[in-house]
Order: structure tokens, then sequence, then C-alpha cells
């Protein structure tokens, strides 16, 4: 790393990442300050990406690659942004910096996993399982690293943790810390959280086990996901042969989120195919108000899920969930708006195609920058600080990545100045 | 496919946007509202499909359509909407709208369903009574007991009184009668009932207000709503009997406090007061959603409370024996009297009757939800 300021981008996911790496392979520096002890964030998360149904991780590779080849980008996981002072050109940034109790000797051997007696929820699952206390975040994690969750991992896990260790990687005695770096410019990259679907009340999120969250599906059907790829239900395991995607979970909605959070309906599409490939006799059907698959997403992506029989778009808001308490299927309420008729109908289960949520809604952490009510970020109020991707509006991946090289771009412009 | 014109009455949304309904525009056809009501058929459901006949002013569609009467104003759609389109008020308001157009002589109408003209409506029994009392020298506090009828002589009551519940009778008869052709007209001609069965199931209905128990967040409006009901039957034949005493057993007023027919009578008024007060209460409470009561309904709703306690008080001063107190109110009480019966047919009271036909006609139609 030279001596020339840096920008801070805060947030290591598939914008945070594609900014930081963009200046630095234009010839400055950049600091990633990642929450999570990985990076990749949501994308890491999702089976495939729509519409090329090409798995995200291939993309995530290339980034990293990109990472480990450029000595200009410094990463810091498991730290968060404490506190901003100054102006563009020369901002004071506290970090604070948490223990992984996993130093940079770890070689993933997993020898301390299978040692450790404590489990944890996983998170990175949405809850689906649990890891041990000890545990690699995923099968493909950057930095590829263990981390010790010492929340769940009482004094009498401690021990047989470190002695499975043959690498002296794990060292408890790690502390908190706090480090200080002076940057010219700060992108915020801080993403987006689900919206939380249990808040949708006529939804059952969380009363009924198989109405499910899209995220959840996305993890379900991922190979290294809760159920290693098989897509079954929660309840009792069976094969999901019958899916039914409630569009508009929260979203557009004035209760909830007032706004149209843009991937939904391309993420059931998406998720349409999942089902169908894995069971060919499965029949899905999405419940819309109105399917949104903008620019050329119509031809690529939805005529092709409209020329499968075995798929029914529905057009009616899902209103009313409920379950059979025998059999565990999920009875939806929706009226066929094109058919003039309510219908009810009963599926193994069902997905609830939730919105997005700016991560700024609830931890408005930066100072001097103006938010809409909906939480997105407005930075015209402070130069020399950018956000980028789904921080500003609902957008795909794609358009997180095209955002983010224009940020890159800002953000070289403020050390400039 | 054929061709299909259609005549926007941009009036009709207009008048709709000013008794409460202006966040129809908001509606944009997602259907929740359909599916969260409880009272809606299955078949061709309400209320989504009224929603867009009011805002492209399809007024054919909704003026002769039983489904804006099926609907009991539970609000579970204005609830559920994620646009705030409030359903709930925009059927209130079509409603309104419907007893306005459909009243029988049309200006009628329009003196009684808009709030402005409603002083002009309670000036037209205020004018006549004084002009009756003046003519005939009543128009004093008479000396001696408290009877009613010194101040107001019955036969001009009869006169009066019989004349203004035949007319209106008589009218409201023909707006009924016009409503259902019209509802024939324009909707299934296949029955798989009799008129006089599915009556009767609906009267049998109305007896427990059933409807009432299944809306969501308004079902508390079923006892109140059940008690006013009941006190406007009790008072209907509170009314008769006490005319029948006074030309059979010829017993005048005022008729003492042991007798039945006063207990029916105090029974009534005070039901009327409790449910009338529980109405307006629950209109004010917050059920998590907003919903805008149009003036109509308030005004109205202020009026027959005011008849409900000037009766009360019309009794009560007489019992005291406050004659300078006594004969005012009871003059007062009289014109809200009036101003119920003559004005009934164009007034919130009757959707009694327009309730009552169109679910007989989801009845006869297989529209009907089991209640």
């Amino acid at each position: 790393m030279s001596e020339q300021k840096g920008v801070l981008v805060i947030g290591g996911g598939m914008s945070g990442l594609t900014t930081a790496i963009e200046i630095a392979e234009a010839g400055y520096n950049a600091f990633i300050v990642e929450r999570n002890p990985y990076l990749g964030g949501r994308v890491a998360q999702l089976n495939k990406y729509f519409w090329k149904l090409c798995p995200p991780t291939c993309g995530l590779e290339i980034q990293f690659k990109r990472i480990r080849n450029n000595d200009r980008i410094k990463l810091f996981t498991l730290a968060e942004v404490e506190d901003i002072k100054g102006e563009e050109g020369n901002f004071d940034v506290t970090i604070k910096v948490k223990p992984r109790y996993v130093n940079d000797k770890c070689v993933g051997c997993d020898a301390c996993a299978q040692a450790c007696p404590s489990y944890r929820d996983n998170e990175f699952n949405y809850g689906m399982n649990k890891t041990k206390a000890a545990y690699l975040p995923f099968d493909q994690a950057f930095p590829f690293q263990y981390v010790v969750d010492t929340q769940h991992c009482p004094e009498d896990c401690k021990k047989p943790c470190l002695d499975a260790c043959k690498y002296d990687a794990i060292d408890f005695n790690m502390k908190t810390d706090a480090l200080n770096l002076n940057v010219g410019a700060i992108v915020m990259a801080t993403g987006w959280n689900l919206y939380d679907a249990k808040k949708i009340d006529n939804l059952s999120f969380g009363n009924i086990q198989n109405v499910i969250t899209n995220m959840m599906m996305e993890r379900i059907s991922a190979p290294n996901g809760p159920t290693n790829g098989k897509i079954i239900r929660p309840s009792d395991g069976k094969e999901v042969k019958k899916i039914a995607f409630v569009q508009c979970a929260g979203s557009r909605d004035d209760n909830h989120l007032p706004y149209c959070s843009y991937i939904c309906c391309l993420a059931s599409l998406k998720q349409a195919t999942y089902v169908r490939e894995q069971y060919p006799e499965s029949k899905v059907q999405i419940f819309y108000i109105d399917l949104r698959t903008p620019g050329l997403y119509e031809n690529r992506f939805l005529s092709k899920i409209k020329a499968d029989t075995n798929v029914t778009l529905t057009k009616g808001k899902v209103a009313k969930v409920s379950e059979d308490s025998e059999t565990k299927d999920v009875i939806i309420e929706a009226e066929d708006v094109q058919g003039g008729r309510k219908i009810k109908e009963r599926f193994d289960m069902v997905v609830l195609a939730a919105g997005m949520v700016p991560s700024t809604k609830d931890s408005k952490a930066l100072k001097d920058v103006s938010y809409t009510p909906e939480g997105f970020v407005d930075t015209s109020t402070k130069k020399g600080v950018y956000a980028v991707g789904t921080l500003k509006s609902p957008v795909d991946v794609a358009m997180s990545v095209r955002d983010a090289t224009g940020a890159a771009l800002k953000g070289i412009q403020s050390l400039k100045r | 496919m054929s061709e299909q014109i259609i005549t926007p009455d941009l009036g009709f949304v207009k008048d709709i946007i000013a008794s409460g309904g202006d966040s129809v525009k908001k509606c944009y056809q997602c259907a929740a509202c359909t599916v969260v009501c409880n009272v809606t058929p299955d078949s061709k459901p309400f209320p989504r499909k009224e929603m867009i006949y009011a805002q492209w002013g399809l007024k054919d569609k909704l003026i002769n359509n039983p489904d804006i009467w099926l609907c009991h104003n539970c609000n579970d759609c204005t609830k559920y909407c994620p646009r705030g389109a409030r359903p709930g008020d925009i059927f209130s308001a079509m409603r309104r709208k419907f007893i306005e157009d459909n009243s029988i002589p049309s200006l009628m109408g329009k003196v009684v369903t808009q709030t402005k003209m409603t002083l002009l409506a309670l000036a037209i029994p205020f004018i006549l009574f004084l002009a009756v009392l003046g003519i005939t020298s009543h128009l004093r506090i008479p000396e001696g007991d408290i009877v009613y009828s010194k101040f107001f002589p019955i036969l001009y009551i009869e006169i009066i009184f019989i004349s203004a519940v035949s007319l209106a009778g008589i009218v409201y008869l023909a707006s009924l009668v016009r409503f259902w052709n019209n509802m024939r007209k324009s909707n299934s001609q296949s029955f798989s009932k009799g008129f006089i069965p599915a009556l009767i199931e609906t009267l049998a209905e109305f007896l427990k207000h059933s409807r009432f128990g299944k809306c969501g967040p308004n079902a508390d409006r079923r006892i109140p709503h059940l008690l006013v009901f009941f006190a406007f039957i009790g008072l209907a034949i509170t009314t008769i009997w006490v005319t029948y005493y006074y030309y059979v057993p010829k017993v005048n007023t005022p008729i003492p406090l042991t007798d039945p027919m006063k207990w029916l009578a105090n029974i009534s008024a005070s039901a009327l007061l409790i449910g009338g007060a529980l109405l307006m209460i629950n209109r004010t409470k917050n059920k998590g959603f907003i919903s805008k009561s149009s003036s109509f309904d308030w005004t109205f709703a202020i009026i027959i409370m005011l008849l409900c306690i000037t009766g009360i008080l019309t009794e009560l001063i007489r019992l005291a024996g406050i004659s300078t107190l006594a004969y005012p109110i009871y003059f007062i009480h009289l014109i809200f009297v009036f101003y119920t019966i003559v004005f009934f047919p164009y007034s919130k009271l009757a959707h009694m009757g327009y309730r009552s036909l169109a679910i007989t006609y989801s009845k006869m139609t297989d529209r009907d939800i089991s209640a």
C-alpha cells in the first residue's frame, strides 16, 4: 500500500467489493470495512443469479481473486465504523474491529469445528440450521478462515477447540481493537436487509412453518445451504412439489414498504426454475399485483418461464394464509382477478417475496447525510461521502456493480480535489 | 374481441370524492381487499371490481349493483389496503350517492343527503308546526298538569304524521321497487330460490346480525347496531300501541309508568341511546387504520341522537313537572320525529330496505355467503 490517502468503503458486499477493487485497480488505496467475518454480503447467500441462472459464487470468486492480487486494498472483517470526522480529502475514521479468535495461521482444516461441543444458530442460513461455535461462515468464505462465536462458546467449549488446532491458529486472548484511518473519501455500501415478514400479520410468516421468505428459499436451494440444495419443506422435510410465490410481501404497501423492491418478481421467477428443475412434475403458482420484469428481463427471462405450462401466473395479491394443522400444508387465499373469483389453494410450501430494506433504515450511522423517509441515502448533503447500490434504491446485482464503478470514480475524484 | 365504449360519468367520480371517498384514485387493483373481506361472495367478489368502476366513473355498473349493499362497512379492506385507498369509505360514499339518486322526488334526495341542506330540512317541520299551532292559537304554554295534547292536539298530530308516514312510505316503496327492477335488469336472471323464502331468510339473519360478527376490525359494531335496530322496532310498536290505546280503550296520554307499553317505550329509548352512543364512540376509536365517516353519516347520527335525547327529556321533564321547559322540548322532539319519518327514504335509514333487497337478491342468485 502506498502512502497516499485512500477511500474508505463501508461494506464488503458486491457493491463495496466492486468499488474498492475498481479504486485499487485504478491505482489508489481502498479500505474495506465489513461487519461480517466474510465478504460477499447478500450475493454470497444466493443460489443463482437471474436471468442467466449461474451461481454467484463464480462471480464472487473472481472478485476475491482481484483482491488477493492487489496490495492497494486493506480489508477489515468483523469491523464497524465507530466515528467519522472531517471533510472531503481529510476524513478521520475510527474503526472498531471485533476479535475473530482465529489468526492468520488458520488453514481451514475444520478440526476446531469438529472438536467444538457447542452450537449456534446459523444466521447465514436465516436460522434454518446450526453451526458449531467454531465455524467457517460458508464453504467459499473469504477470508478462508474460521471464526469462534464466544457468546455461544462457554469456558468448557474453548478448550477442545484450542486443543484440536494443530496450527496455533486459535487465540482466545484477542481483544476488540480500535483503529484510526485517514481517508479522502467514503463510500457507503452497507446494502440491504430483508423486510421482516413477521410484520405482515395476514401472511402468517413465523406462525406457519412452511411459509418461508425468498431469501430462505435461496438458502434451501443452494448446494451449500441447510438442505444441501434439496428443496424440502421445513415442517417435515417433504419434497416441495407444489409451491406458491406471494409477490409484494411487504413491498408496494403503505403499511410496510411503500416502494417496489424491484428484484422480487425476478427472484420468484428464478426460484420457480429451481423447483421446476429439481422436480419435473412440480407445479408452481406465482401470485402478483403486476409482474415487474423491467427491460430485457421480459424477453430473456419472463417469456421462458411463461412457456412452462407447469408455472401459473395469477394476478391477485395474496392476503390470507392459513395452515392445515394435520398435513402442515399451506392454504392461501387470493382473488383471481382475471378469472373473477376468490380462490383458496393448497400448497406444500409458500414463499413470501419479501422486499428490500436499506441497511440505513435502522442504522443511520453517518451524520451529515440525509435520508429519505424509507431510509434510503441521499448523499447530496455531504461532499466526499457517496452511497452505492441498494442504499439508494432497490436494485439488482448488475445495477449495483455498474453503480459501484461510478462510485469508484467519484471516490477517486474526491482524492484528487 | 368486441369493442366496448366506456362512457365515464365524471360527475359521479367527483361526488364520490366529495363525500368521503377522496382516496378512490389510489387503488391499484391488487385485490387484497377482496381476499380479506369476510362478507363477499366468492364469485365476482367485491370490493376490488367496484373500486375500478368508481375510478372510471362507471355509474351504471355501480348503481344497480347489489354488492354495494352486501358490504357492511367492516373495513377489513381499508385496514389491509396497501395504498390507503379505503374501499370501506368508497362504498359508504357510493351508498350515499345511490340513496340520493334513487330518491323520489329526486330533489328530496339532494336536500337530505347534503349536509349543508340539513337546516333547511329541519326548517320544514319547524315552520309547519309553528303555522299549525299559531293559526289554531295553541302557541303558548298550557296551564296545569303537563299533558302534551293540550299543547299539540292529538288530531293535528295524527293528521300531520299519518299523512307524513303515508307519503314517506309510498315514495320509499316506489324507490325500493325501482331498485329491485333495475337490479334484476342488470344482473343475473337465474334464480335458485323464490323471493319470499329468500326474504324470510334475510330477515331472520337481521334478527341476529350475524354478518356483523364476521367483520374483522369493526366486529364490535354488532351489539350497538343490534340495539339501535331493535330500538327502532320497539319504538314503532310503541307508536302503534299508543294509537290503539287512544282509539280502542280510549286511554289518553300520558300513559302511566306501570303500563307494559310504557316499559317497551322506555326500554327502546334507552336501547337507542346506548346503541347510538356506542356507535358514535366506535367511530372515533382508533382501530389501527384511517377511515373517514362522511358528513352525511355524522349529520344523520347526530339527528338520531337528538331525536332520542329530546324524546327521553320530554318524558323526564314532564315527570319533573317543569312545564316551561317540557312543552318547548316536546316541540323540538316533534321536529326530529318528523325529520326521521318524512326523510326516512332519503336518509341513512333507507339502507334498511335496500340492504334487505340486495341480500335477498344475493340469496336468490346463489351469491349468498353462509352468514
